[in-house]
Formats: C-alpha cells, sequence, structure tokens
C-alpha cells in the first residue's frame, strides 16, 4: 500500500515537471499538444473510490494550470476525465473486478484493449481540454484539427512513457 | 435529519464532482487578469522556482540569434549615436550653450533586466514569468521590452518572481501610432498567429503604405513614447467601418525571449495621480 502511494506521488511529480518543462513547449505545427500528464489518471487502479480518482485528478490539472497560467481549465478537463475513466474502460473491458493487477496496464488488460482504452482516454481528454478553451477563442477548422493532432501525439507520448515504466518494471523483477 | 444524511452519503461522489467542477469554472472564467493570486499563477514560489533551474538550462538555446539581434540593434545604434553626434557638433556651433534645450523623454525612465524563465505562445491567453519580483522593485502595470520591442505589461508580481501579460494575450491592448504621423490606435492580438496582431481603431483618413513602422504612442505612463513594435502588412477590412484594422507583422519574436527589460517610470505616480484626480 505505502509502496503503491509513494510510486503514484513520484509518478504525478515526474509528469508534473515533464508536462511543464518539456511538453508544454513542442507544440508540433500548432496544432499537435501532447498533454501526457493525464497517463496519472489513466494509470489510477479502478479499485480506488470515484471520489479519490477526482480529487486526485483535479489536483492534477489544478497544478498543471498553476505553472501553465490557464486558470482551471486543466482542473475542469481533468475533473470530468476522471468521471469518464471507468465508463470508457468498461466499453473495452466490461468487468473490471476481473483484473488481477488493479491498475490498468498493458499486463493486466493486454496490449490492445489497453491501447484502445488509452487513446480513448486522449481523445476525449482533447476534446475536452479544446472545447474549453474555445470558450475564449472560436475557430471551428483549428479546433478540430487541435483534437486530432494533440490525441495522436498525446497517445503516443503516452506510450513512450508506458514503455519506459515497464522497462524499469521488469528489471526490478 | 437522517434523510439529509443518507441523501449527503449517497450523492457524495456527484457532490464532490460538482464542488470541483465550480471551483474550475470560478477560475476559468475569472477574467480579469490583475486580479489572479500569486500563489494560483507562475510566478509563485513554486514554480518559479522550478521554471528557474529548468531557465538555467534551457537559457542558452536561442542565445546566437539573440546574439544577432544585439548585434543588428547595436550596430543600428551607433550609426545613430555618430549621426547625433555630428548633428550635435554642429548645432553646437550655432547655438550658444546656455540657451540650449534638449528633449530627452526617455530620461523620465529607467530600465530593470530581467531573464525569462517560462513563456508560453500557443494559448489563446499567453502570460511570461521572469525571475525578478518585488524584491527587485517590480511593481504591477511596468512596461516590459525587448531589444527588438515592447513584450507587455507585469501584472501579478510575488517576492522573487512575477507574471507578464504577453502583447501575445487579448487582455492587454497597447496605444501605438504610425511613425512619423501622430495617428494613434490601439493594438490587440487576435489570437492566430504569433507573429501578428490587429492596429485598431485607426481613423480612416490615415495615409499608410505595407511596411511603415508601429511605435508606442506614450500616451500612458506604461511605455516611452517611440519603443518599435511592429511594421504593417496590410489593410484587414475594407468594409464601410469609419476606423481601418491593419494587420501587423510584430517585431518582437515571443518564441525567443531570453531577457527583458521592465520599463521604470520616474514620473508613474505623478501621472497615476492626476488621472485618478481627473476622473473622481
Amino acid at each position: 500500500m505505502a509502496k503503491t502511494v509513494l510510486q503514484f506521488t513520484l509518478l504525478f511529480i515526474a509528469l508534473v515537471l515533464a508536462q511543464v518543462l518539456v511538453f508544454n513547449r513542442l507544440y508540433l505545427f500548432e496544432t499537435a499538444l501532447p498533454l501526457a500528464f493525464i497517463y496519472f489518471i489513466l494509470r489510477l487502479p479502478v479499485t480506488m473510490s470515484t471520489i479519490w480518482v477526482m480529487t486526485l485528478s483535479f489536483v492534477m490539472g489544478l497544478t498543471i494550470d498553476i505553472f501553465s497560467d490557464t486558470a482551471g481549465m486543466n482542473a475542469l478537463a481533468c475533473t470530468v476525465l476522471a468521471v469518464m475513466r471507468l465508463p470508457v474502460l468498461r466499453l473495452y473491458f466490461p468487468r473490471e473486478e476481473d483484473l488481477t493487477i488493479p491498475e490498468p496496464s498493458m499486463r493486466s488488460l493486454g496490449a490492445g484493449v489497453y491501447m484502445k482504452y488509452a487513446m480513448s482516454m486522449s481523445l476525449l481528454y482533447c476534446m475536452l481540454y479544446f472545447a474549453i478553451e474555445a470558450f475564449s477563442l472560436f475557430n471551428p477548422l483549428t479546433l478540430v484539427l487541435r483534437i486530432f493532432g494533440s490525441s495522436v501525439l498525446t497517445f503516443i507520448v503516452i506510450m513512450c512513457i508506458d514503455s519506459l515504466m515497464n522497462q524499469r518494471s521488469e528489471k526490478r523483477l | 435529519m437522517r434523510n439529509l444524511f443518507n441523501f449527503l452519503l449517497r450523492y457524495r461522489a456527484w457532490i464532490v464532482f460538482m464542488v470541483y467542477v465550480v471551483i474550475s469554472c470560478a477560475l476559468l472564467f475569472d477574467r480579469n487578469p490583475y486580479q489572479h493570486h500569486v500563489y494560483m499563477t507562475s510566478a509563485s514560489a513554486v514554480s518559479g522556482g522550478v521554471y528557474d533551474v529548468a531557465n538555467s538550462v534551457t537559457g542558452y538555446f536561442h542565445l546566437r540569434s539573440i546574439n544577432d539581434d544585439l548585434q543588428r540593434r547595436n550596430a543600428q545604434l551607433e550609426s545613430e549615436v555618430i549621426a547625433l553626434r555630428s548633428k550635435v557638433d554642429a548645432l553646437e556651433l550655432d547655438i550658444s550653450a546656455d540657451s540650449m534645450t534638449v528633449a530627452e523623454p526617455l530620461k523620465e525612465f529607467d530600465f530593470i533586466l530581467a531573464p525569462v524563465i517560462n513563456n508560453s505562445i500557443t494559448h489563446p491567453y499567453n502570460f511570461i514569468t521572469i525571475s525578478r519580483g518585488e524584491a527587485d522593485g517590480v511593481i504591477p502595470e511596468m512596461g516590459v521590452v525587448d531589444q527588438n520591442g515592447v513584450v507587455g505589461v507585469v501584472n501579478v508580481t510575488g517576492k522573487n518572481y512575477s507574471r507578464i501579460i504577453s502583447l501575445l494575450n487579448p487582455d492587454f491592448r497597447l496605444s501605438c501610432k504610425l511613425k512619423g504621423s501622430d495617428v494613434f490606435g490601439s493594438l490587440v492580438w487576435d489570437g492566430r498567429n504569433p507573429r501578428e496582431a490587429l492596429l485598431e481603431e485607426l481613423p480612416k483618413h490615415t495615409v499608410f503604405a505595407p511596411g511603415d513602422t508601429i511605435i508606442t504612442s506614450g500616451y500612458s505612463a506604461v511605455f516611452p513614447e517611440g519603443i518599435p513594435v511592429g511594421t504593417v502588412r496590410c489593410n484587414e477590412r475594407n468594409s464601410d467601418d469609419n476606423f481601418f484594422t491593419l494587420r501587423v507583422e510584430l517585431l518582437t519574436d515571443f518564441s525567443k525571449l531570453s531577457t527583458v527589460r521592465l520599463v521604470v517610470s520616474k514620473n508613474r505616480d505623478q501621472i497615476k495621480a492626476i488621472e485618478t484626480s481627473a476622473t473622481k
């Protein structure tokens, strides 16, 4: 238990730093922004209560907001994403009680399901984020391009982070 | 009472969800950037510190192009100095020293140098963080320039860090005029391209050509008159408006900011006092 808490705390800090120092500056062609910190929300155990998932996601979003001066945008999108997490997972994996390891991962879900789950969550988050951004600046074509460009890039970066994490855990075993 | 508890217990997840959504929306729709608390911005001690450490590495990345900019500016200033010196020499022969008065608007301004530690150009509302704060004499509403032109205006100050509203932020309007004429308009970013902005409310009788320089008007205590801002690219609207809207190419390259200068106006307090007493 304590080990899991420590692992997620480290993951939280590492993802915040990576997002604000690296990914926020990687705006490819001004359309694709990797919002890879949602990897933290993806990996929270399915056995965790919704209230805790929402709280952690909200804190994550708020931290990113404070660093990138986007007042409330990520916090709102993260809270909604936290609520949508289990319904999205159930689309591809109907009974999450069957999981041997409570954290959704390549190993516990299988590569295909996990990738579909990660892709859907990336798309959902990018839709939420850019829709909220469009409150202040609406431009339909840019909006659609940004949603698709960013969700693809977010998905790719998440898969990269995932393979890094897996390498580390395999070494430990 | 028990029903109430049961209700709260059953819907606690929804209640928590609503609380978070309301907090987020409150932050999101609070559109007055001058009222943000320093802890909720990138100028707070933690985020400022993180960006400061990262900047000690990334600060070296654009030095070559910045150096080129500085060389160019230096050459330009040097030739200006030579031209002015010869002019002064010529004038000194004509006018006796005691009757000569030199108008120097820049005498009323000082500068604070500040390293940029965080900057964005991709959001609809962009901000810049610098590692100078109240301890260095930074106060809100100071103008910010770099070697190429106007950058923005300070809006939140912490002890050691401050946040600047970038020119690439629709909340910031800058009073500008065409170089060589006294017609002025208001420069604002339309959120599309980080290299361009719009100069609005320019009277219809204005004569201009693409390539003309836009400078600050000096109609406030924030910026001195005559700081370069951009060059005219084209006329944006040809409709029946009573005003011209020009598309302006900005001189400042916001993707490569490294060190900026904060304008300290020595007469600021006086001007402010006059302005507030006049509106009462």
